[in-house]
């Protein structure tokens, strides 16, 4: 195939000059064609080169042909067909944005499923606190004349070693903490699975996408920073004003969510330290 | 032609324009264009998901090369590859054979 473009010299006298003759509505494409490309970052790149200059033969064959930059621009690009006639697939996940989809519902996944995880293991924190230092440090029994007697059967039925009503009401929420914080912990692997899964198909890394490498564990580190700092507030409130009384609930919160946020300070260390030993390599010219 | 019927058939057509010899995706797809006088005619884009199959069955190779001073993948037929198209090619008279039976042609 000859490249008229060249033999014409038009295209070829505006590289040499450094002037990109594809110009916006090729460039405006590649970077759909980017944000829309799944696969290996090699893959990718390989993709984009070969597109690039297909387009480029494109838009000089238009040139030579006797058209004008922008109509030989819009030429090319509407030859070539859309993005997802490139990457060959039809579904929703071919628009532009499926990357940064893709990316959300990977941070998502990531740092709502370390935070259930960080439940979960709060739970366990809170039966050894409750162990350690009575269930009441854990949580605070509802005030006298808030439960009926009804309430009191009930919670006795449930705690047979229980001498009393509070004890036994004591006894219950301890039970429903773990219960649900269990849960959690169950439910957030469940999400780290999802995340793993998506992670090897999709193959993304933050350097293909509209998020930077790390996001997504800088997310993760703050809000578990801040719960960390919220829950050991309201423990600390709890032992000063409530006399310790429900504090131990909130201060395995606290716990967690500082393991939390160790975890994502860790793994945001490791992706940033591996940006800097293996740069995004460039798109082939 | 409807370009439901040709992208049934891509895979065979692509492999039968690398028979002539290796190319690029523009120089492929324009060699098909120029093979058919025009008849197939599909956004040019088509090809890359296809050649890439055909690479990743083993079909093609590839290799990147400087053609006209730009960096281009060169895709050319394997040995696989020939023998696909021979038996595809086999299949593709023996069916219409039949077809044009049934049509009287």
């Amino acid at each position: 195939m000859r490249f008229i473009g060249w033999r014409f010299g038009s295209g070829a006298s505006e590289v040499h000059r450094g002037v990109d003759p594809a110009g916006a509505p090729v460039e405006e494409y590649l970077d759909r064609l980017l944000l829309t490309l799944s696969g290996s970052p090699r893959q990718v790149r390989h993709t984009l080169a070969e597109v690039e200059a297909h387009l480029h033969d494109a838009v000089a064959e238009e040139t030579a042909a006797g058209k004008s930059r922008p109509e030989a621009e819009a030429a090319a690009v509407a030859r070539i067909g859309s993005v997802c006639d490139v990457t060959g697939r039809r579904s929703a996940f071919g628009r532009p944005m499926a990357a940064l989809l893709r990316r959300t519902a990977l941070a998502g996944s990531l740092i709502g499923g370390v935070g259930l995880v960080a439940v979960g293991v709060s739970g366990a924190i809170a039966r050894a606190l409750a162990a350690m230092r009575g269930g009441s440090f854990v949580t605070a029994p509802f005030p006298p004349g808030s439960y009926t007697r009804a309430d009191c059967a009930r919670w006795l039925a449930g705690n047979p070693a229980a001498h009393n009503c509070v004890t036994a009401m004591i006894a219950d929420h301890l039970g429903d903490i773990a219960l649900q914080s269990y849960a959690a912990g169950i439910v957030g692997l469940l999400a780290l699975t999802a995340y793993w899964i998506m992670r090897r198909r999709w193959h993304d890394r933050g350097t293909l996408t509209a998020l930077p490498v790390g996001s997504a564990e800088a997310a993760g580190g703050l809000l578990a920073l801040l719960v960390a700092i919220g829950t050991l507030g309201t423990g600390i409130n709890a032992e000063l004003v409530q006399r310790g009384q429900g504090a131990g609930q909130q201060f395995s919160l606290a716990l967690a969510a500082v393991a939390a946020a160790m975890f994502f300070a860790i793994r945001l260390y490791g992706a940033v330290r591996s940006r800097r030993v293996d740069p995004v390599p460039h798109v082939a010219s | 032609m409807k370009s439901e019927k040709l992208k049934g058939n891509l895979d065979m057509l692509l492999l039968a324009v690398l028979a002539a010899g290796p190319g690029h995706g523009y120089s492929i797809i324009t060699r098909l264009r120029e093979r058919s006088d025009g008849a197939f005619d599909l956004p040019e884009g088509t090809v890359y998901p296809a050649l890439h199959r055909l690479e990743a069955a083993g079909l093609l190779d590839s290799s990147w090369e400087v053609v006209a001073g730009r960096k281009r993948r060169m895709y050319r037929l394997t040995a696989a590859g020939q023998e696909s198209l021979a038996e595809e090619a086999r299949q593709w008279r023996a069916f219409t054979g039949s077809i044009a039976m049934v049509l009287g042609g």
